[in-house]
């Protein structure tokens, strides 16, 4: 398993607008921040073992319960994407979690996605408990990302507001 | 503020919820969980709104005309059930709320054979000044076609699964 990466919030994963995620509109379709968004997912995953050999190993699989994107600026294609991780809470089985979408070069926030995430086991595709290996990693992380203030954006109602 | 639109309009729809659009999971929509990713649920549902907005009259050709544009400025997805690789889907949509220039949308997708909730999608789309790419009122004509739909859905129930908040303690 990989060294635990300690920084707060979690800023590991990089990508660029690829030109298939492009819409009609010039700009990043809505469903392809998701597809950038689950990508961070991996690799916060990865910190507690439960990535890509998690499942391909046939050991158990984590699925999104849950989904929650604001969609704050337009990026284009060719567009380097930086992403920040923070955990919001935890249990047995769930992880509760943001992530915040940068362009990579220019700064700006471009979207945020706040998730709850569910460990399954690879056989029953049923819910279970995080795995040994993994619970004390996600509880360090926890731990740490718990002195980040709260993202504005987490736990948003949607709603046309009543200027 | 556009009052007419360049090109011919579909007939209107009505119907409470609508329930225009049909789907079905791609390959390439398949993650290595052997079920439709996240991601393509929400390009699923885009492609509900898309239905929606084609029904007030701002298809593609509103974007093809350079008439304006639309673009969704939030989303709440929950995650009911899996789909698999070539899975009929069809999809409702209720319309919550509405002001001059936003829509407040609910989709609901259901597996069409099977009969089933997979997922339900929340989402705010706003409408674009084509030249600006900044927010604009609607088309008048876009405009009239709301309404005409607002009055039919404005006395459905409220969805159980619209306005949550992401939490441990509230989910099961």
């Amino acid at each position: 398993m990989i060294e635990l990466d300690t920084g707060t919030p979690l800023d590991r994963h990089r990508t660029t607008v690829q030109k298939e995620w492009i819409d009609w509109n010039g700009h990043m379709n809505v469903g392809y921040y998701v597809v950038a968004f689950d990508k961070a997912t991996d690799v916060l995953c990865e910190q507690f073992g439960c990535s890509w050999e998690y499942t391909r190993q046939k050991i158990g699989m984590t699925f999104v319960l849950e989904a929650h994107v604001t969609y704050d600026r337009e990026v284009k294609e060719g567009d380097p994407l930086r992403f920040t991780t923070q955990i919001l809470d935890h249990d047995a089985k769930r992880l509760h979690y943001i992530h915040a979408m940068y362009h990579g070069s220019e700064g700006y926030l471009a979207a945020t996605n706040e998730l709850m995430l569910m460990n399954i086991d690879y056989e029953s595709r049923r819910s279970a408990p995080w795995p040994e290996w993994a619970m004390p990693r996600i509880e360090k992380l926890a731990a740490l990302h718990a002195q980040l203030p709260r993202p504005k954006q987490a736990g948003r109602l949607i709603g046309i507001k009543r200027k | 503020m556009l009052v007419t639109l360049p090109y011919e309009l579909p007939e209107l729809v009505t119907r409470a919820p609508l329930d225009i659009h049909t789907s079905k999971v791609l390959p390439e929509w398949v993650d290595w969980n052997g079920h439709m990713n996240v991601a393509y649920y929400v390009l699923a549902f885009d492609q509900a709104s898309g239905a929606f907005m084609r029904n007030m009259g701002l298809g593609r050709n509103y974007v093809n005309s350079k008439s304006g544009m639309t673009f969704v400025l939030e989303t709440h997805v929950t995650y009911d059930r899996e789909l698999r690789e070539g899975a009929p889907m069809r999809f409702t949509t209720q319309l919550l709320n509405r002001d001059a220039k936003r829509v407040h949308l609910f989709h609901e997708m259901y597996h069409a054979e099977q009969g089933y909730l997979a997922s339900t999608n929340e989402t705010i789309v706003m409408n674009i000044d084509y030249a600006t790419r900044r927010s604009g009122p609607w088309p008048v004509q876009a405009a009239e076609r709301l309404e005409a739909i607002w009055a039919t859905h404005k006395d459905l129930p409220r969805p159980a699964k619209s306005g949550r908040m992401m939490g441990l303690k509230k989910a099961a």
